[in-house]
């Protein structure tokens, strides 16, 4: 019995020791981690609608908030978004910047761990490029009747990034909607 | 003493010789970028828990001596996985979930059972230092002839020209086999003569 307690006691030794190591770096690193992507996304949402200098958050889509871009003159010069879905083998996140009238202004993948060689080639910039001036109709896959030309060997991949984003866009279509509503509304009232 | 270090590299190279470590060498084998960010982080980790588990092998009983390598290995992985996402966040990216699966690369677990738990720690160093070399080396070279065959591209650059139309089944897992099989094959031969 004693024989037992003592193995139980040395295993307990090592892993309260590794877990106190463990917890300090963990200390060390978690706030350089977490200015790290805040850092990414903020940088993918000024590239994904250069035209913007302000950021107001306007609604949640996928844990991250949706924001309208702003001129220097305060016009609304389009939305973001942070597109997720799981794709082949992970998960992955596109920044979405879309114009005023809901056509994709320009998309940037931020996170995804496709097979290399095949689902990682979503990162090249040509394939990115396709997505610009889409609307949410446009976003289907050529395997699928569309328009939108696959990665080869990757039509998974392909797909999933197409769907997210024509999700986000539905989003965004909501929120204007409900806007417009309360525009709408607020502006019936306003005459009473 | 040289000879431990040494012997990592080719007479008993952890993946063409041993067989150890062959989920990794397969996954990770499709870019040479990845196979050398992938056996430079697991030679560390090799490093690493060789003198940790050499300096503590008076203290483990035999019978939890598993339990205890796999926590040491795996507190190992973790600090490597979190330095790298706050210092390297783009290499970070790229090796992905390659980095907690260096927990379960035999290599690791194997050389702390078969060396570390039974030597001292100055040949423990040179053991691992060695076979995570060997593993690098063996890895890199796969890596080479997956990724000039199936994208003709060698560290991200074409090296091959744009007529080449690419091997595809070379950068999937079916490949993957088939290279490293043909590699210890060949090795075999090279070792009967």
């Amino acid at each position: 019995m004693k024989y037992y307690l003592q193995l139980g006691f040395v295993l307990l030794l090592i892993t309260a020791i590794a877990s106190g190591v463990l917890a300090y770096i963990n200390g060390l690193t978690a706030p350089m981690i977490q200015e790290n992507q805040r850092r990414i996304k903020a940088e993918a949402r000024q590239e994904v609608l250069s035209e913007a200098t302000v950021f107001d958050s306007i609604g949640a889509f996928n844990n991250e908030a949706v924001y309208a871009g702003k001129d220097a003159d305060n016009v609304v010069v389009g939305f973001t978004f942070l597109a997720s879905l799981y794709g082949y083998s992970s998960n992955i996140k596109t920044m979405v910047g879309v114009k005023p009238d809901l056509i994709v202004n320009k998309i940037k993948i931020i996170s995804q761990t496709e097979t290399p060689g095949l689902g990682a080639n979503c990162q090249q910039m040509e394939f990115q490029a396709q997505f610009s001036d889409q609307s949410s109709g446009d976003l289907v896959v050529d395997k699928d009747g569309g328009q939108i030309v696959s990665i080869t060997g990757a039509t998974i991949t392909t797909r999933t990034i197409a769907n997210s984003i024509r999700n986000g866009l539905e989003y965004l279509t909501a929120l204007k909607i409900t806007e417009n509503a309360e525009t709408a509304q607020a502006e019936e009232e306003a005459v009473e | 003493m040289i000879k431990e270090f040494t012997k990592g590299f080719i007479k008993e190279n952890p993946v063409f010789v041993m067989a150890l470590g062959l989920c990794p060498t397969l996954a990770v084998s499709s870019s040479v970028m990845n196979a050398i960010g992938m056996g430079l982080a697991a030679t560390f980790v090799l490093v690493c828990s060789n003198i940790i588990i050499s300096l503590i092998k008076g203290f483990i009983p035999n019978k939890i001596r598993i339990p205890a390598y796999i926590v040491v290995i795996a507190s190992f992985v973790t600090i490597v996985d979190m330095v790298m996402e706050a210092y390297v966040p783009d290499l970070h990216k790229n090796l992905g979930l390659f980095i907690p699966l260096i927990v379960v690369n035999c290599i690791i677990l194997g050389r702390a059972e078969a060396f570390a738990g039974k030597n001292n720690v100055v040949k423990s160093i040179l053991d691992g230092l060695g076979m995570g070399f060997g593993f690098t080396l063996a890895l890199i070279v796969i890596a080479t002839i997956r990724e000039i065959l199936g994208a003709g591209q060698f560290l991200g650059f074409n090296v091959l020209p744009t007529s080449y139309k690419p091997v595809l089944v070379a950068i999937l897992a079916p490949g993957a086999f088939i290279v490293m099989g043909i590699l210890m094959g060949m090795m075999n031969l090279k070792k009967k003569e």
